[in-house]
């Protein structure tokens, strides 16, 4: 099936609903006053404002903090269209409405190459896909942080809500004074009129509530005072002073805590118990089975005074522990397994160009490599927990989650309550990385609540746990092919791939009510190889969904962080077949990708790319886009003591519209850190189904000592924002891999780069 | 047992082996302490024992009994933050914020010990994982608190916008 069949036949599988639903207008995002928390004093405008008797400004966050800024960046939105002070925004998490779900990770997930979108009119494929879907976003309402997609999707509604908020304040204050709404002004949250009167936003909510003003519409960029600022982010003081609440800092009165031991065998069951030793340790208080639910293994729980001696009782059970019915994962195994299924199946077509197999025939010489990439953990920092209590019927869950929707659902479904019995309190997430999407660890913490006679429960679990029972990065393995022609141009390529599906299966465990079949095609398995920007003039792509058992999830930038590695070494490799610099032949690949090309020259202009370097380091190039944004990244590598030492890397990015320079910055580093840290070390074996990997001791992550100097460069642009959390990922494993080619002629084309 | 904790002294209910991180978190309610590995590997449990960074996760209670014990809740005070403090905030540090209070301990510790760390100070000390990558800014905020200067290899251009 062709890609573009397969769109319109996924979107015609919402068939009947499209033709009468279609054709009505797209659901508002504006909300109405009732659906914000009613608090003391304040006054709600819509479903994203409230107006504080001090003049502050409430809004509505729907979105998690998990370090990427977001809280400081979506108030930077607000706070602008109503001309206050930052600091005069104060945050309150959003409920369960639908007007709060996330539109533009949706958007994301469609498989549309990116350059088909870059001029000014979307070809009509584009624009219907992205109008169902939008529409079918809206009526959903997933409230969900992910796909680096929480400034793109509030850029409209947040902006028109704070300015929709203001006209109704305004308009307050010009009948109160009787002048002209076009005449009144604000500054730093002061409303007034040149004739004298003034007030600030608190004296006039009361007025301005019920009003629906008309021809509203947010500001034009070049009144901006705030958007495009490296405005300080809001949430640095709690967290330098400890006082920031992250989900296992919760301290409920009477709050026991919960450790938990899951079957070491992925997928295992538990088979005998003996709890007598755990519960004649003081302070434990009980032990609770745990079913597999949402992907996790079964196991169990031990309940104790804290998490101390809930984790000694743990450590005393004597579990008889089960091998899946399906027999021990292995990665050897699977490893093996990936390269069978791309010798024997063709796979789903995501992209098609020209005429391959005749270019490939007529080649003077063809150029073919195989790459892999190994399972990955996420290793927040903060492990997964979950504090639970259930009480008279109702649920209460205080949780670091990316998915505020589905935790909610989980936990209804684990207390057998209707959804309205449950509340979720967001706590700030010590990061997230995508772990956090999934909410397998919620219903453990309301299984243990229920048993636990009303009290509030802490589960949360130890590193190893959470090593050894994550939703993992899949392996994936691809092969790549280039013809060249008899003048030495590279004239096709040709790329298949092979791993699990990530979507599907996280739908099937996080949001049932989109779960489909798990083999069905899934943009993540091919994005970073289907959408490249290089103007080959015969292109082919397909993917070869594979079920090898492992539970897999989305780990920051998803498919793109390995497949940017396969796709750019490749291209490397490409350059130096036809003796070209990598750079320039990149150049000569872009010409109809300017804005690629414009990401591609500032990063090699500020690295200085080709100048000279000290003995013993080189540089590597690499140019990739994700999430709506471009970024090419140069790195400066040495070997020390055969292991690569990155020195400097030096990043530009396209993100459309910058919010907040600054924050682009930080996670531009972490990206890089992040990254640097997978391609290096990063890898999850999986040996007679048990995770080998099981703390940071063996599980090795960069530190300071070792870490690059980052540099961001932003390229100046008007197009709506693009994603920043994520983008700044894929490009350092092929840069970092390219420079040790330039160094050593050596490729590499397997990760973990040092084995 | 009787502790000394960030200058007060308080009584616990507390077994001789527990990990002084757990009677900080679960028994004191001082969560500004964080447990990230439980192995020593993280040093995001850092606090100070007698002006020592010491990893809570892995220090049994009974061996601070005697001593000082400070955390990241008496670095600084609203009124009067720690110059690493300030520093962080105007380096803009922290991402998630997880690890930081463990970053800050060990950062007072080497400062108290070393007022004007060099770069090779800092890397020596500073072994604590940051899963956000803010290293580059930890160093920053470290020599702006210390009011050094990083080398010429280490100090660069963070951002900028291009026309």
């Amino acid at each position: 099936m062709k890609r573009r069949t397969w769109i319109l036949s996924a979107l015609g599988a919402t068939g009947a609903l499209v033709v009468g639903w279609g054709v009505m207008p797209p659901r508002s995002r504006l909300g109405k006053p009732d659906t914000m928390l009613p608090t003391q004093g304040d006054v709600a405008l819509n479903g994203w404002i409230k107006i504080g008797q001090d003049g502050s400004v409430v809004l509505a966050m729907a979105r998690s903090e998990m370090g990427q800024g977001v809280h400081t960046a979506l108030a930077q939105l607000v706070a602008e269209e109503l001309d206050v002070p930052l600091a005069r925004v104060r945050l309150e998490q959003a409920g369960a409405d639908a007007i709060y779900g996330n539109v533009a990770m949706l958007l994301g997930s469609l498989p549309f190459h990116p350059l088909e979108s870059e001029g000014g009119a979307k070809p009509t494929t584009v624009a219907v896909g992205e109008w169902v879907v939008s529409k079918f976003a809206r009526e959903l309402g997933l409230i969900v942080t992910g796909g680096s997609s929480s400034v793109a999707d509030g850029w409209e509604p947040l902006r028109m809500a704070a300015a929709t908020a203001r006209a109704s304040l305004v308009g307050a204050a010009a009948a109160q004074w009787k002048v002209p709404a076009a005449e009144v002004t604000v500054t730093a949250g002061r409303v007034q009129h040149a004739s004298g009167p003034s007030g600030h936003y608190g004296e006039l909510a009361q007025a301005a509530a019920g009003s629906t003003p008309a021809n509203v519409a947010p500001k034009n960029r070049k009144d901006w005072k705030l958007i495009g600022t490296a405005a300080p982010r809001s949430d640095l003081l709690a967290k330098v002073n400890g006082s920031a609440g992250f989900g296992l800092d919760v301290r409920l009165p009477e709050m026991v805590f919960a450790a938990v031991r899951m079957s070491p065998m992925l997928g295992g069951s538990v088979g005998a118990l003996d709890s007598k030793a755990a519960l004649a340790l003081p302070g434990v208080q009980q032990v609770v089975a745990l079913g597999a639910a949402h992907g996790s293994s079964a196991g169990f729980a031990v309940v104790g005074q804290t998490t101390w001696h809930a984790r000694q009782g743990a450590q005393a059970v004597v579990a008889q522990w089960q091998q899946r019915p399906k027999g021990a994962l292995d990665t050897q195994a699977i490893a093996a397994e990936l390269q069978n299924q791309l010798d024997r199946e063709s796979g789903f077509t995501f992209f098609t160009k020209g005429d391959i197999d005749a270019t490939e025939k007529s080649a003077s010489k063809t150029l073919e490599a195989s790459y892999t990439a190994p399972y990955l953990a996420h290793a927040t920092m903060e492990p997964m927990n979950c504090t639970a209590q259930v009480k008279d019927g109702a649920v209460e869950i205080w949780v670091p989650t990316q998915v505020p929707s589905s935790a909610l659902a989980a936990a209804a479904k684990a207390a057998g309550v209707s959804p309205d019995k449950v509340t979720v309190h967001v706590t700030l997430l010590g990061g997230g990385f995508g772990r956090r999407l999934d909410v397998d660890f919620i219903a453990q913490a309301v299984t243990v609540a229920m048993a636990s006679s009303g009290k509030p429960v802490q589960l949360s679990w130890s590193r190893e746990e959470d090593m050894g029972h994550d939703f993992y990065r899949p392996m994936h393995a691809a092969r790549l092919k280039a013809a060249v022609d008899a003048q030495g141009q590279v004239q096709s390529l040709r790329i298949k791939s092979a791993g699990d599906a990530i979507s599907p299966r996280w739908m099937e465990r996080a949001v049932p009510l989109l779960a489909g079949p798990v083999d069905m095609p899934d943009k993540t398995t091919a994005e970073g190889l289907f959408d490249l920007p290089y103007g080959f003039a015969h292109q082919h792509m397909a993917h070869v969904a594979t079920s090898m058992g492992v539970p897999v999830g989305f780990w920051r930038s998803v498919g793109h962080s390995h497949n940017a590695f396969f796709s750019e070494s490749f291209i490397d490799e490409l350059a130096a077949a036809t003796q070209k610099d990598p750079l320039e032949f990149r150049r000569s690949l872009l010409q109809a990708a300017p804005r690629y090309l414009a990401v591609l020259n500032l990063a090699a202009s500020k690295a200085q790319w080709g100048s000279a370097l000290p003995a013993g380091r080189a540089r590597g190039i690499a140019l990739h886009e994700s999430f709506g944004s471009i970024v090419a990244e140069v790195a400066e590598v040495s070997l020390e003591g055969g292991v690569p030492r990155v020195h400097r890397v030096v990043c530009a990015i396209d993100c459309g519209t910058v919010v907040n320079p600054g924050i682009v910055a930080q996670q531009l580093e972490g990206a890089v850190v992040m990254g640097i840290t997978a391609a290096l070390w990063g890898k999850i074996d999986i040996a007679d189904g048990v995770v080998q990997q099981s703390n940071f001791t063996n599980y090795p992550m960069l530190q300071l000592a070792q870490a690059p100097v980052v540099e961001t460069h932003i390229i100046a642009s008007e197009r709506t924002p693009g994603g920043v959390g994520e983008p700044g990922l894929p490009p350092i494993a092929p840069a970092v891999s390219n420079a040790l080619f330039a160094l050593s002629g050596k490729r590499h084309r397997s990760l973990p780069l040092v084995a | 047992m009787n502790l000394t904790i960030n200058g007060q002294a308080v009584q616990t209910d507390t077994p001789a082996d527990m990990p002084l991180l757990w009677v900080l978190r679960d028994q004191l309610h001082l969560t500004g302490t964080k447990f990230g590995c439980g192995v020593a590997a993280c040093g995001a449990c850092t606090v100070h024992v007698d002006g020592q960074a010491v990893r809570s996760c892995v220090t049994p209670a009974s061996l601070v009994v005697g001593k000082s014990v400070r955390t990241i809740e008496s670095l600084g005070s609203a009124e009067q933050p720690h110059a690493l403090q300030l520093a962080w905030i105007a380096e803009q540090v922290p991402q998630c914020g997880y690890c930081q209070s463990g970053m800050l301990m060990a950062a007072a510790a080497l400062l108290a010990r070393k007022p004007q760390p060099s770069d090779a100070d800092i890397d020596a000390a500073m072994t604590n994982i940051c899963r956000c990558g803010t290293y580059q800014r930890v160093r920053a905020a470290i020599h702006r608190a210390a009011g050094t200067t990083q080398t010429a290899l280490q100090s660069s251009a963070r951002q900028e916008v291009s026309a």
